[in-house]
């Protein structure tokens, strides 16, 4: 799908856009924040689900999407795993004590958050210009292996980009995945291609 | 279109349109309040211009809110709020006057950076939707689904019931069809019984007699003159060892007319299990006496393996049938007896609650094992050895303490005992067939 | 005469960046490695007056780097380019050893007046 010399150009875009987005989320919480390698994978989506389950190391997550369009279009997961916000929470700006809905709020605030600068660093790398529509939860404490059944993908093959987020010292993890559609590749693989040229 | 004709379709869209839109700058001033904010909150852009959000409207979520605003000044990037988590930021009514259910109009929001030539986010502009109508039919449908749940517990409460009542009555048919089959047999049997045991009778009768003629004879022995037959009389005595065999005769008739008996009874059970639905004499009678009567009979059974603990209670003469009852007790000692293994004890008590007497027979036995403690009710069920019981005993007892209008319960713990409580009522039930 | 540059990372993409963003008509000799370790053996191999060095490599990482340079006494102008730029990355990596931090993608903007600072670029 990509050549080699696009997937290094891609890993470090990837690189580029995931260090702004921990540098923004630092910025927000005012915690330092680990970064994993961002990972780029071409699969099949019935690999997807597999790939993930591999990736989280949960038993139970709750999930938001996010799509984007404009020059690049996809879908954005975040992926957290069995952990409690409260301690997020006061670094958002709520009361210590949350209930559920605040919880959710959290969540989906956190992945618009994060989404938005890890894309919005990668698109401005190729030049593409794109939006966001809102975020949604698209699953809550259900086992990984079925969030991709939730949503079915319709499409032939996927790019998968991921990478994981630590807060240093708050118990709080999460993963962001970037899901695009075969035919997006393509253009994808174009925009790369002119982001090579430059160098 | 002229410039300034574009702008005054701008101005006019962004204040007409059916939802809200404001704009705040860094230090969260009001720069715009369009037509629906200024109606629905009640204080219009003139007076508001140039005013801090925040001082403006004091009910709103302060900390959150600046850090949300200010986020967006910081990131540059779109925020978003939803109704389902947050059902409204601004208190405003709702106009539905019929449908109810919300208290407020529920909103979302989306939180837009306005930036300038320099990239640097000037402004940010929040517009705000009415979902009023998505969270009233969301309720609706968040109801009927919880009533559908409801519903479906109770449908599946309802097949339990129905399972449990089909068994009950599979159970009675088992019974009855037994029943018709333990009559038969008893039916047969019972008369050839009968006479061995009468000829039994009379066969001891005649040994009696023919001792006696021997003893006659033997006392006679004396009297014989003849050496050669007196020698020949003592040899075959001795021979014979008529001593030993006076005693094992005795013996011998014991136990036959013992192993008769035993018959007779299994045979009086079957016909008393075949015919529980027959008429009999209901009076009120003393449960301690008929218990009392009853242990008699066991004795034998239950004095090797078990220590006997009574504790009566204090209770009413209870109306019922009272050898059955009496069958049911026995029932229930042999069973306890046979489930001590080495040595145990077996307690009795009685007791009345309300309008019930109950009879409570315990041992420390080996227990009833968790999957058999619904079968042993079941006519045939034991575990015991072939030949050894014939598994009738409790689905008796069961037919009987029924027609009392009464209930058996069990319980048991696997190597500690079990424990059977039969519940009577201390009247017949008015009305009721017997 | 040619400053001796070496260039790290394990992207050779991001090597190809960062050389783009060098200042034009520099008189310049860039080497470059993989990762940490390869770093050691070029340092080791001849004079190296400039590192810029990436923090996520695989192998032996830029901290890592850092480390065994200072336990090697080896020593250069280190100016570390990473994509994780949040303060106290920066604040870690200056205590390392480092002598600046730069954010990817590299501006020459922002490169010169560092260069300048240590003397590397008039």
């Amino acid at each position: 799908m990509l050549t080699k010399d696009q997937r290094d150009a891609l890993q470090e875009i990837a690189n580029i856009g995931m260090g702004q987005a921990g540098e923004v989320i630092a910025r927000v919480l005012n915690e330092f924040v680990t970064l994993s390698i961002p990972r780029v994978l071409i699969l099949k989506p019935n690999l997807i689900a597999p790939a993930l389950q591999r990736i989280v190391n949960s038993e139970a997550v709750s999930a938001v999407r996010q799509a984007f369009h404009g020059n690049l279009r996809g879908e954005a997961l975040v992926l957290f795993g069995a952990q409690r916000c409260n301690d997020l929470a006061g670094l958002m700006g709520y009361e210590e004590k949350i209930d559920h809905a605040t919880e959710m709020e959290i969540l989906l605030d956190i992945s618009n958050i994060l989404v938005g600068a890890c894309l919005g660093g990668i698109a401005k790398q190729v030049n593409a210009d794109i939006g966001f529509s809102a975020p949604s939860l698209m699953a809550d404490h259900v086992p990984v292996n079925e969030i991709l059944k939730i949503s079915d993908v319709s499409w032939e093959c996927a790019l998968l980009l991921e990478v994981n987020f630590k807060l240093e010292k708050l118990s709080f993890a999460c993963h962001l995945i970037i899901l695009m559609p075969e035919n997006e590749l393509k253009t994808f693989a174009g925009k790369i291609d002119r982001f090579m040229e430059a160098f | 279109m002229q410039t300034k004709d574009i702008s005054h379709l701008l101005d006019f869209v962004v204040d007409r349109l059916e939802v809200g839109i404001f704009a705040v700058d860094v230090e969260m001033r009001i720069v715009l309040w369009n037509h629906f904010m200024a109606s629905h909150s009640g204080k219009h852009s003139e007076d508001l211009l140039g005013k801090n959000l925040f001082e403006a409207f004091p009910e709103l979520p302060n900390e959150w809110l600046k850090k949300k605003i200010n986020n967006v000044f910081i990131l540059k990037n779109y925020a978003f709020t939803s109704w389902e988590q947050r059902p409204y930021i601004f208190q405003f009514q709702h106009n539905r006057p019929i449908t109810g259910g919300v208290d407020t109009m529920q909103q979302s929001c989306t939180f837009l950076p306005v930036k300038n030539t320099q990239d640097e986010v000037e402004y940010v502009c929040i517009t705000l939707f009415d979902f009023t109508d998505t969270a009233i039919f969301q309720q609706q449908l968040n109801r009927v689904i919880e009533a559908l749940k409801i519903e479906k517990a109770e449908q599946l409460q309802l097949s339990k019931t129905l399972e449990e009542a089909q068994n009950q009555l599979m159970q009675s048919e088992k019974m009855s069809s037994i029943g018709q089959l333990a009559a038969g047999v008893a039916h047969e049997i019972n008369n050839p019984i009968g006479y061995v045991y009468s000829n039994l009778g009379t066969l001891e009768k005649y040994v009696q007699d023919v001792f006696g003629m021997i003893d006659l004879y033997e006392q006679a022995e004396s009297a014989i003159t003849d050496e050669a037959t007196r020698v020949r009389i003592k040899e075959a005595r001795e021979k014979l060892d008529m001593e030993f065999l006076k005693e094992d005769l005795r013996a011998l008739m014991n136990e036959s007319k013992d192993g008769i008996t035993r018959v007779k009874k299994i045979v009086q059970n079957l016909k008393n299990f075949s015919r529980v639905d027959a008429f009999d004499e209901w009076c009120f009678s003393n449960l301690h006496q008929g218990l009392d009567s009853t242990l008699n009979i066991v004795n034998n059974e239950i004095k090797y393996k078990a220590d006997l603990i009574k504790e009566y209670g204090d209770i009413p003469e209870v109306e019922c049938l009272s050898s059955q009852l009496n069958q049911v007790f026995m029932n229930l000692l042999v069973n306890s007896a046979h489930a001590i293994e080495e040595r145990g004890t077996i307690t009795i008590r009685t007791g009345m609650r309300e309008k019930e007497v109950w009879v409570e027979v315990a041992d420390t036995g080996k227990g009833i094992a968790p999957e058999h403690i619904k079968k042993i009710f079941d006519p045939f069920f034991t575990t015991k050895p072939i030949g050894k019981g014939t598994g009738l005993g409790l689905s008796l007892s069961y037919g009987i303490v029924q027609k009392h209008h009464g209930r058996i319960e069990v319980q048991s713990e696997v190597g500690k005992g079990a424990t059977f409580r039969v519940w009577l009522p201390v009247r017949k039930p008015q009305g009721k067939q017997a | 005469m040619a400053i001796s540059i070496l260039v790290v990372d394990d992207s050779p993409m991001a090597r190809k960046m960062l050389i783009k963003a060098l200042p034009a008509h520099w008189n310049v000799k860039i080497t470059q490695a993989g990762n940490g370790k390869e770093a050691i053996a070029e340092f080791r191999a001849g004079k190296v007056d400039l590192m810029f060095l990436d923090l996520t490599m695989p192998e032996m990482d830029g901290y890592q780097t850092l480390e065994a340079m200072r336990n090697e006494g080896l020593k250069c102008v280190v100016i570390v380019v990473s994509a994780d730029i949040q303060p106290i990355a920066q604040e870690r990596v200056l205590k390392a050893g480092a002598a600046a931090f730069i954010k990817k993608p590299v501006d020459i903007q922002k490169l010169e007046p560092i260069l300048r600072q240590f003397g590397l670029l008039e």
